[in-house]
């Protein structure tokens, strides 16, 4: 930042200690809710911690690393994690930006439809977990196969969705998206009108299609909002774990475990605190690393240096 | 559901809001302390599993009456949501909130006395008391040579049955655990009502419940057919070669079996047995009220199936105990006193239909009278068909790990791969925790 | 002519995708009005989305059977704090991220990122741990404090001042008003779309929390909306009809709060720095 006539230095020298104080409260949260968690985590991992035990921690290495690197279901669980990340981004995104195109056009109506849209992001998760375990019904009772079942004129064969290890997964990520697409399309929106008209019209006179209008001025001009959506959802997309509580608990056969839940499964349903640690620890690592791919991959413009 | 406070909720949570400060909570202070707000006399602080109704409302009138009696003291009383009610348990005892008297699942106690967190009853409980419970109670509440733990009821479980739908295929009605079905007779049983009600699924297994009901009702099964969960006799304690042996494995054969051959509701309502869907359900004892108003005269309570050393079914239930810490242990063994008199037992035995705790109840219960509905239930517990799951502090880890089976079994898993997998990660906590050794005193 | 069958193409598409998203929530609506049994003998036909006949039965049963009211001034009252304090701290460390020049900034900034990475689950189960051992559950702080702090939203906050006009400020500057006066009385008036857009993103997320509750707390006194759901749940006997009207009373404050607040929701998003 330049200094701009009229500063004096004497509002630098406040500055230094005003900024402390302003950044303050909020540093010193993130440190004992984040940081400090982090480090201990990093602890508990290298021992067999059981919650409660009248027996001591004792330091055992690396072993539960170890462990979880053999463990048939945590790596299903991380695949599942990689499943779910690479279905539902896109996805999302995808409905996303078509939406708010649809929506982008003048016509009556388009705020109702927009808040329809958004109407999900509303539910939580936990509720919307519940709702949709009954449309996932077993058996031509169910919503969703009636639904099917109507659309395919009666070739459909009705599904037990949460208990059919190709299928539950899908399930799950149908669920998130539908709850997830309005906020995306909110954001997307948004920068779609931020586009100044003029360069549509240049474009147009330029003589360039729709198409090619789309490639070459509503795609450059989303960049920044689509590139937070994306990062975004691909953070939110890692934490999965109130659906997979709820609709099926990591079954079946592991086909909906994911990191998180077996991270608490081990910590509070088994009492095992050191290999949920080990769990988090691994898990936290995994997501840097692809959101600092991301980040690099995906350079927004107008960044902060 | 109801909450016995002495002060209103809304205004508490109104006074926390406007101070927003930390709130020092009153849970788990066996201080006898005045709540400073508004208690009259001491509280002691009971946490309790919310059951069936007619549990829930039983347990709330008792904890009434046991304040509206002459006392220096009262009880306050919390339930908690059964699912992961242990884990909330544990959770609250690592932050030291665990209330003076609580309620869990009879198999825990081996875990909650090891960890500590249990003061012993054997002085507490006149020996009057503790020799008119059940046997299968106190072995259910021993751990190390102390008794850590009690009842008010033991559990029951067994197929209850509609006669005129095994009537109509002309099958016979087994009374006496000794007579109970093999898993042939059974099996061709189901095809044959499978076959008189056009190929809907004849027998419902629960399979909507959550949790230790997995457990609880299907490890009958494994002991039926020779196999278990972990060796019952042989130390050190090992799940290797029990519950992955050929017996286990066969009998969770049979159940996949059952399951992927349509023979079983799924029971997204938990209604398949009432609203006369299927013709038999494989449940405990709590389902007997609904299911009595439901079908009337004509419901059937039969032994499970044999797999092959007998019919064997499942015992223990909720059951009471003193957190360790606690200061005024007389007080809460008189709250347990009360719980266990006769008139109580036979109350919340006729609110969820569970076999009462003490002989002198079951003398007195018209269910479980000699010629009562329930008597196969004693039967069981008496004569040894009924066992208690393992009786080990490894049990959060035996428990997880056998449901978790049920589950991948459920869906088609293969089954000897499954098992051993599970007996894999029992083994393995047992040996992370040295093996549980036995603690030698009690920490006060 | 192109428009008129392009609009109808738009209002074509449009629809579609409106039916899809409204069905299941027409859905727990007209379940939660009907009968149990009907519920999922029902779901299959064309009655799931439009009843035969209507009762309220459940609602009342919800209200007779769980202490819903409680649950839901739990919520209010933890989510109140946290988006309330929450605008409070992390606008201040965003203004002096962005505005205010002190030793160690950039490497502030770096370390807000860096911690924006890790997923509340990653050190759900270890905070558990942590705050436990100091004996701090099972009441309302718990479920607060650890959410105050929020790196997303004082991003979001550092980019929006950062694109903010400076006059304002200069002229504050130059009256003599120091950087907290400058930011309390000049800068937080003009920046009311994206202290909403902050508020309505973080209540949104919190509303919903349902693992860390799970954890921390036990019992109704404390616990909120989302685990009353998910225990309502557990609860036997099962009660379909029921659970979607306790949902349908969950849902419906902040659907309120949303309908009314959405125009200057959207408009805060867009007035963010997040367009290009």
């Amino acid at each position: 930042m330049k200094r701009i006539a009229g500063e004096s230095a004497r509002t630098t020298l406040t500055d230094n200690a005003t900024g402390w104080l302003m950044v303050l409260p909020a540093l010193a949260g993130l440190v004992v809710f984040v940081a400090v968690p982090f480090v201990l985590a990093l602890g508990m991992s290298l021992t067999h911690l059981r919650m409660g035990s009248p027996l001591g921690a004792q330091f055992v290495g690396f072993e539960q690393y170890l462990r979880l690197l053999h463990d048939t279901s945590f790596q299903r669980a991380l695949i599942n994690n990689a499943l779910f990340a690479l279905g539902v981004v896109p996805v999302q995104t995808l409905l996303a930006l078509g939406l708010a195109l649809a929506l982008n056009r003048p016509l009556r109506g388009v705020a109702v439809f927009r808040t329809l849209f958004f109407m999900p992001v509303v539910f939580p998760m936990s509720l919307v977990a519940v709702v949709w375990i009954l449309i996932y019904a077993p058996g031509p009772n169910g919503l969703l196969n009636s639904v099917l079942d109507t659309l395919t004129l009666h070739h459909w064969q009705p599904r037990d969705f949460l208990h059919d290890p190709r299928l539950a997964l899908p399930a799950i990520m149908l669920t998130s998206i539908w709850q997830g697409a309005g906020f995306q399309m909110v954001i997307l929106l948004a920068g779609l009108q931020g586009i100044p008209r003029e360069r549509y019209e240049a474009a147009a006179v330029d003589g360039a299609g729709r198409w090619q209008r789309f490639l070459h001025v509503t795609l450059p001009g989303l960049r920044n909002p689509l590139i937070f959506v994306v990062i975004v959802t691909s953070i939110l997309s890692f934490r999965v774990f109130d659906q997979v509580r709820i609709m099926t608990q990591g079954g079946p056969l592991d086909a909906t475990t994911t990191v998180v839940y077996q991270a608490v499964q081990s910590a509070f349903d088994r009492a095992q605190a050191g290999r949920g640690a080990a769990m988090a620890v691994v898990f936290f690592v995994i997501v840097l690393a692809i959101t600092l791919i991301q980040r690099r991959l995906l350079r927004s413009e107008r960044e902060v240096r | 559901m109801r909450r016995k406070s002495p002060v209103s909720l809304s205004r508490r949570a109104l006074l926390t809001g406007l101070a927003a400060l930390p709130l020092a909570t009153m849970f788990g202070g066996c201080r006898g302390s005045t709540s400073g707000r508004s208690a009259r006399r001491p509280t002691l602080e009971v946490w309790a599993h919310a059951g069936q109704v007619g549990e829930r409302s039983t347990l709330v009138r008792l904890a009434d009456s046991f304040n509206s009696g002459r006392r220096s003291f009262a009880v306050r009383l919390t339930l908690l949501p059964e699912g992961a009610y242990n884990g909330q348990l544990q959770a609250a005892a690592l932050a030291g909130r665990l209330p003076d008297v609580f309620e869990f699942d009879g198999p825990y106690t081996a875990d909650y006395a090891w960890m500590g967190q249990l003061q012993a009853l054997d002085e507490l409980l006149p020996e009057e008391l503790r020799e008119d419970l059940l046997p299968s109670i106190l072995a259910q509440g021993t751990y190390d040579n102390r008794l850590y733990a009690v009842g008010q009821y033991d559990s029951g479980l067994g197929l209850f049955a509609r006669r005129d739908r095994l009537a109509a295929v002309g099958a016979s009605v087994p009374t006496a655990p000794a007579d109970a079905w093999t898993v042939a007779q059974f099996e061709d049983l189901l095809a044959r009502v499978a076959a008189a009600s056009a190929g809907k699924p004849p027998l419902d297994l629960k399979l909507n419940y959550r949790g230790e009901w997995f457990t609880y009702g299907f490890a009958p099964a494994l002991w039926s057919a020779g196999g278990g969960l972990v060796s019952r006799d042989t130390r050190p304690l090992h799940a290797a070669g029990v519950l992955d042996g050929s017996k286990s494995i066969s009998a969770m054969r049979h159940l996949q079996r059952w399951i992927a051959s349509g023979r079983v509701d799924p029971n997204l309502d938990d209604a398949a047995f009432t609203a006369g869907r299927v013709a038999m359900s494989w449940v405990g004892h709590w389902e007997y009220p609904r299911y009595r108003q439901a079908v009337g005269k004509d419901l059937a309570l039969l032994p499970l199936p044999d797999f092959g050393t007998g019919t064997r079914t499942g015992a223990g239930s909720w059951t009471w105990g003193i957190r360790a810490g606690c200061r005024h242990p007389e007080a809460a063994a008189e709250f347990l006193r009360h719980l266990l008199q006769t008139a109580n037992v036979l109350a919340m035995s006729a609110a969820n239909g569970a076999p009462p705790a003490t002989r002198s109840a079951v003398a007195r219960s018209p269910l479980y009278a000699p010629d009562g509905p329930l008597r196969l239930y004693i039967e069981q517990l008496a004569r040894g068909y009924a066992l208690p799951r393992p009786r080990t502090p490894a049990y959060p880890a035996v428990t997880s790990a056998f449901q978790q089976t049920f589950h991948a079994v459920r869906d088609g898993a293969d089954v000897p791969e499954t098992l051993q997998r599970a007996a894999a990660l029992i083994d393995r906590d047992i040996a992370d925790n040295r093996g549980y050794p036995h603690r030698e005193a009690v920490r006060a | 002519m192109r428009r008129a069958a392009l609009n109808i193409l738009q209002y074509g598409l449009l629809l579609g995708a409106a039916l899809v998203f409204l069905a299941p929530i027409l859905f727990m609506l007209v379940g939660s009005l009907k009968p149990d049994a009907l519920v999922l003998s029902e779901a299959g036909s064309w009655r799931a989305l439009l009843p035969d006949s209507m009762t309220l039965e459940n609602y009342r049963a919800v209200l007779a059977r769980t202490p819903f009211w409680h649950y839901l001034l739990n919520s209010l009252l933890v989510n109140g704090l946290i988006v309330g304090l929450g605008l409070l701290i992390n606008s201040l460390a965003g203004y002096a991220l962005a505005r205010l020049r002190w030793r160690g900034r950039d490497a502030v900034l770096g370390a807000v990122l860096a911690i924006l990475v890790i997923p509340f689950e990653a050190i759900a189960v270890p905070l558990f741990y942590q705050l436990s051992l100091l004996g701090w559950r099972d009441d309302y702080s718990v479920q607060i404090a650890p959410f105050v702090a929020n790196p997303l939203s004082i991003y979001l906050f550092y980019t929006f001042f950062l694109g903010l006009p400076r006059e304002l400020e200069e002229a504050a500057r130059i009256d003599g008003a120091g950087a907290l006066r400058t930011f309390f009385t000049v800068v937080v008036p003009n920046a009311i779309p994206v202290f909403a857009s902050v508020a309505i993103v973080t209540l949104l997320f919190y509303w919903g929390l349902y693992l860390w509750p799970l954890l921390m707390t036990t019992g109704p006194s404390v616990r909120p909306l989302p685990l009353g759901i998910a225990t309502f749940f557990t609860l036997p006997p099962l009660h379909w009809g029921q659970i979607l009207a306790f949902g349908v009373m969950m849902v419906t404050p902040v659907l309120a709060l949303f309908l009314v607040f959405q125009r200057g929701f959207v408009r805060g998003v867009a007035s963010s720095g997040l367009k290009g």
